[in-house]
């Protein structure tokens, strides 16, 4: 190569833990390493970059999720812990994404059993996971506090803090040892804005992942991918409180027209080639971590990542 | 009476002998933190007389560390309290207590200790800390007091007993040591971030109810070293303790620590919310109205000192809604009074223009405009919900309380709606605007050291950076140097950042080191160089908000000034639209600028090319709003007859007409610099 891929860049994308081996106090069969990056993703340099890490996402009420997903996954949608186990095993998921819909639902109150599902999905996967908790301001204190307590130990990834409603999910953080999401509405500014409060509150640096959220393909998605890229130029450049990991979530692409009206016999492949077309695009753009829902995601995906350029993630995986 | 210091000094003198007096080896389960208070501040597990002796020594014979061990050694050897005392309290809770503190489901922690004198006046004491979501700790006398008085104990309901004597209350310390090592980062042994810690981070007061002993004395007033508010109620005088009554101490104490509860919803029959916002009330859906030149109507917000308004009052001067006929228009005086410690009196103009969000925010509501031009309408169906005057009090008051937690304690709001009452007040707020604008008026850019910065707009442009200075507002025209000071002082990591103007690099550009500095960052390295003042030189980026457009014709050596508003094709052979699409998104286009209208007004304006000399054509729109104060302005700069000189889409369409028209009038821009 005739020109520096480096770019002259000097920082460095600070490095998450994601998981515990039970070497390291868990019971995860594996744990990553994720970030360290110091150019972007992709470039033939002497320090490959690594793959994303790919995330499967389940829940524990389908009542709101994607009809085509519900479909394809038959009964495994009412059993989050066999359909987590599903994902490690038939779907080849790096990561679990566990979103607490069940808190969506009018007047939820029992947070026992999500603490329970919690649990259940720990010991049906091996795997790292994420927890989507509340999605209600006034029961995410008891939410993030049990979430945090089922997985102590196992350094579970925690989403999602915004700027209005972060204090619970950082207080789980903190008290039992977890990472956050930290998820801002497509703007560098408030990016880096909510890492500074999460910092303010004692959030350590190599605890945080940055969602800058993503609209699909099409529909707005050029705004995720641009302000990704800032967000990661801005890291290079030295900006400490924009050099964290990013995740990418492309679930918007799954409701989009071209998804819903596709015929029956297409409508698994039409979600699934907008969904990989959108990962792709956020991996490109520095993501570290990319979360799906259609399972054949996941297979897609991986393929696609190892044409880019395959080097694995520095992984400490259980002797067995 | 007991005379602290008097007492504190016998009482070390006591502990002192008391720690060289231990005998048996002591330890607490359920920890890994050993002897919190000790282990934090000097990283040595204490289990015996050597250990404590050691460190007793190392911390200067600081009594708490006596209280710890002394205590310790007690329950190891005399065994713990039996209910309801819990006595000391392992990891896993305190887990929890801090998981509370740091999601703010607790607002602070508090501790009683000693024997009051009615079982009542402590109850209520309690019940009110309850009330404010304060996690309350109670060591001594006090605990079979409220026993007695039937108040429930226990850590679900926020009153924890924690032992006998008054020296329990080292459990209250040791919580906090442990919170600090877990939530804060505080690592056993740094003595100086754990104390920094506990007087910046946790939020914790101290009660002292009468009848405490030497050693106790010396153990509560220790506490002042982790910056907590010793509040006294009787029967203590000397020393730095802060004498309360019953009625205040709990509001005193939280002021002194800065612990401010929070307003979650507001108690009236109508939705409050942003996504109302944008809704209108029509004359055929309003019940009544008032304002809008219908009627007499004003808003002001003042500020007062803390302690002379009560927080959420709301007062009627007048009829309510009930009397009056539907669909009328009726006078109204709107009388925000706000406090708080870091509340400044030129923060008054910026959160009163919040009056018209809030009011808006009502589903029933609706405000425009401001100051005494103010327009207010509430719909019949708010109305039939109940909505009365009084609820969009209620609903300020709450708001401005949500809004502004780190700058207000106190809010109350005051409605009149009496006519005669509404005039007098009026005439007394038209006096305070007068004051206001006064004083901005008079701000020069040479006067100050600071600008403010506004990235607000990276969002779509993402290299854009406004640089505000009192003579410069932000180019949309919605932020003023003032309100980005403001802006920076209540969220201190948001988008608007202090400037340092820096050296001087060009005066007449306007161009500064400091300035360009921070653009640069700011842009992510893309712009090296910011003149405030010039259209042709390094002007400012521009993000796309901007109320007009700047920029040269080199055919008549002038700057033209184009508005949003304006639909037409200008002299430069394009519309507003086209030039925006030209020069937006965050870039620097030499010969270009956004700018706002009031901009044109100031002295600055066009500085870089030579002054307002250089404008040579406005659209007739803006030239018409801005005739009553541009006329003046001219005159005092000797140019009376410049304002007619300024050609507009009546008197030139084209770059020829234009040219034609300078010529005829004898324009000064023809004869100037070239501009390129």
């Amino acid at each position: 190569m005739g020109f520096d891929l480096q770019f002259g860049w000097t920082g460095t994308v600070s490095e998450v833990v994601l998981g515990r081996t039970r070497a390291e106090g868990g019971t995860r069969s594996v744990s990553y390493r994720i970030g360290g990056g110091t150019t972007l993703p992709f470039l033939d340099t002497d320090r490959p970059s690594p793959s994303p890490l790919i995330a499967f996402e389940c829940c524990d009420n389908p009542r709101i999720w994607s009809t085509i997903v519900r479909d394809y996954c038959g009964d495994l949608v009412n059993d989050p812990a066999e359909w987590a186990k599903t994902a490690e095993t038939v779907y080849g998921a790096d990561m679990v994404r566990l979103n607490l819909t069940s808190t969506k639902e009018r007047n939820f109150s029992d947070v026992a059993a999500l603490k329970k599902t919690v649990e259940s999905v720990l010991s049906a996967t091996t795997l790292p996971l994420i927890i989507e908790g509340s999605n209600e301001p006034k029961i995410d204190s008891e939410v993030f506090l049990a979430c945090g307590e089922a997985g102590q130990g196992e350094r579970l990834l925690l989403g999602t803090a915004e700027a209005s409603r972060y204090r619970s999910i950082a207080a789980a953080a903190l008290a039992y040892d977890h990472s956050v999401i930290a998820q801002s509405p497509i703007d560098i500014n408030l990016a880096k804005q909510l890492n500074i409060l999460l910092r303010e509150i004692g959030v350590a640096r190599d605890h945080i992942i940055i969602d800058p959220y993503t609209g699909a393909l099409g529909y707005g998605f050029e705004y995720s991918f641009s302000a990704m890229e800032r967000i990661r130029f801005s890291a290079l450049k030295g900006d400490a409180d924009l050099a964290m990991p990013m995740c990418c979530a492309p679930a918007d692409s799954l409701t989009i027209k071209e998804v819903r009206d596709a015929p029956a016999d297409a409508r698994d492949e039409m979600a699934v080639q907008w969904e990989v077309y959108t990962s792709i695009a956020a991996a490109v753009a520095g993501a570290e971590i990319i979360c799906v829902r259609h399972p054949r995601s996941v297979g897609v995906l991986k393929e696609a990542f190892a044409g880019l350029k395959s080097h694995s993630h520095s992984r400490t995986a259980e002797v067995r | 009476m007991t005379d602290v210091l008097f007492a504190k000094k016998a009482g070390e003198e006591l502990l002192k002998t008391q720690i060289a007096g231990i005998s048996s080896t002591f330890s607490y389960d359920e920890t890994a933190y050993h002897l919190p208070v000790s282990y934090s501040l000097t990283g040595i597990a204490v289990s015996d007389r050597a250990t404590a002796a050691d460190v007793f020594a190392r911390m200067n014979n600081n009594p708490l560390i006596a209280a710890e061990c002394l205590l310790a050694e007690k329950t190891a050897t005399g065994g713990r309290e039996p209910a309801p005392y819990t006595g000391f309290i392992g990891d896993t809770v305190i887990r929890k207590l801090g998981y509370s503190l740091v999601d703010g489901s607790i607002l602070g922690l508090a501790l009683i200790v000693g024997k009051p004198e009615s079982a009542g006046g402590a109850a209520a004491i309690c019940r009110e800390l309850q009330e404010k979501y304060m996690l309350t700790f109670l060591a001594g006398g006090v605990i079979p007091s409220l026993s007695e008085a039937g108040v429930k104990l226990g850590l679900e309901y926020r009153l924890v007993p924690l032992g006998s004597t008054p020296l329990y209350g080292i459990h209250f310390v040791d919580i906090i040591a442990r919170v600090a090592m877990m939530f804060g980062g505080v690592t056993p042994g740094d003595a100086h971030r754990l104390l920094a810690y506990a007087a910046e981070r946790a939020k914790a007061i101290v009660i002292v109810f009468p009848g405490l002993s030497d050693e106790e004395i010396a153990f509560v007033d220790g506490m002042r070293v982790l910056g907590f508010p010793i509040l006294s109620l009787t029967g203590y005088e000397g020393g730095e303790w802060i004498p309360a009554t019953p009625d205040t101490v709990v509001r005193t104490g939280m002021e002194k620590k800065g612990i401010r509860v929070n307003v979650t919803a507001i108690p009236i029959p109508m939705a409050c919310s942003p996504a109302f916002e944008g809704k209108s009330i029509r004359k055929e859906e309003m019940y009544v109205e008032f304002g809008g030149g219908r009627s007499p109507a004003f808003e002001l917000l003042r500020m007062k000192n803390v302690g002379e308004i009560t927080d959420g009052q709301v007062t009627v001067i007048g009829p309510e809604i009930g009397s009056m006929t539907e669909g009328t228009a009726n006078p109204l005086g709107i009388i925000i009074e706000v406090a708080g410690k870091t509340m400044k009196k030129d923060y008054e103009p910026v959160l009163e223009r919040r009056i018209h969000n809030f009011v808006n925010y009502g589903e029933g509501s609706w405000h425009v405009a401001q100051r005494d031009i103010i327009w207010i309408r509430i719909s019949k169906e708010a109305v039939a919900k109940g909505v009365k005057i009084e609820h969009i009090g209620k609903l300020l008051a709450s708001k401005f309380r949500m809004d502004f937690p780190q700058l207000l304690d106190a809010v109350a709001v005051t409605l009149i709606t009496d006519k005669d009452k509404v005039l007098v007040a009026k005439a007394a707020a038209e006096k305070v605007y007068e004051e206001r604008d006064a004083r901005i008026k008079g701000m020069r850019d040479a006067d100050v050291n600071t600008y403010y910065s506004c990235t607000l707009c990276q969002t779509f442009a993402p290299n854009h950076v406004c640089v505000i200075t009192p003579e410069r507002p932000a180019l949309c025209g919605a932020i003023s140097w003032l309100d980005g000071k403001i802006a920076y002082e209540i969220s201190p990591s948001g988008a608007n950042q202090p400037v340092e103007k820096g050296s001087l690099i060009n005066a007449q550009n306007g161009e500064f080191e400091g300035v360009n500095r921070f653009v640069k960052k700011a842009s992510h390295g893309e712009i090296e160089r910011c003149s405030l003042y010039s259209v042709m030189e390094y002007p400012m980026t521009c993000c796309g908000c901007f109320e007009c457009i700047a920029l040269m014709l080199p055919e008549v050596n002038g700057i033209m000034v184009v508005n949003r508003e304006f639909k037409g094709v200008t002299p430069s052979g394009m519309s507003f639209s086209t030039l925006a699409g030209t020069i937006g998104g965050g870039a620097q286009t030499p010969g270009f600028a956004g700018i706002s209208k009031n901009y044109i007004l100031s002295d600055r304006f066009l500085q870089g090319e030579g002054g307002i000399e250089r404008l040579v054509w406005l659209p007739a729109q803006v030239k018409d709003e801005l005739k009553p104060r541009l006329l003046p302005l001219l005159a005092q700069r000797g140019l009376p007859d410049l304002f007619d000189k300024i050609a507009d889409e009546t008197n030139a369409t084209t770059i020829e007409e234009l040219t034609v028209f300078l010529e005829k009038v004898g324009h000064p821009a023809l004869t100037m610099k070239p501009l390129v």
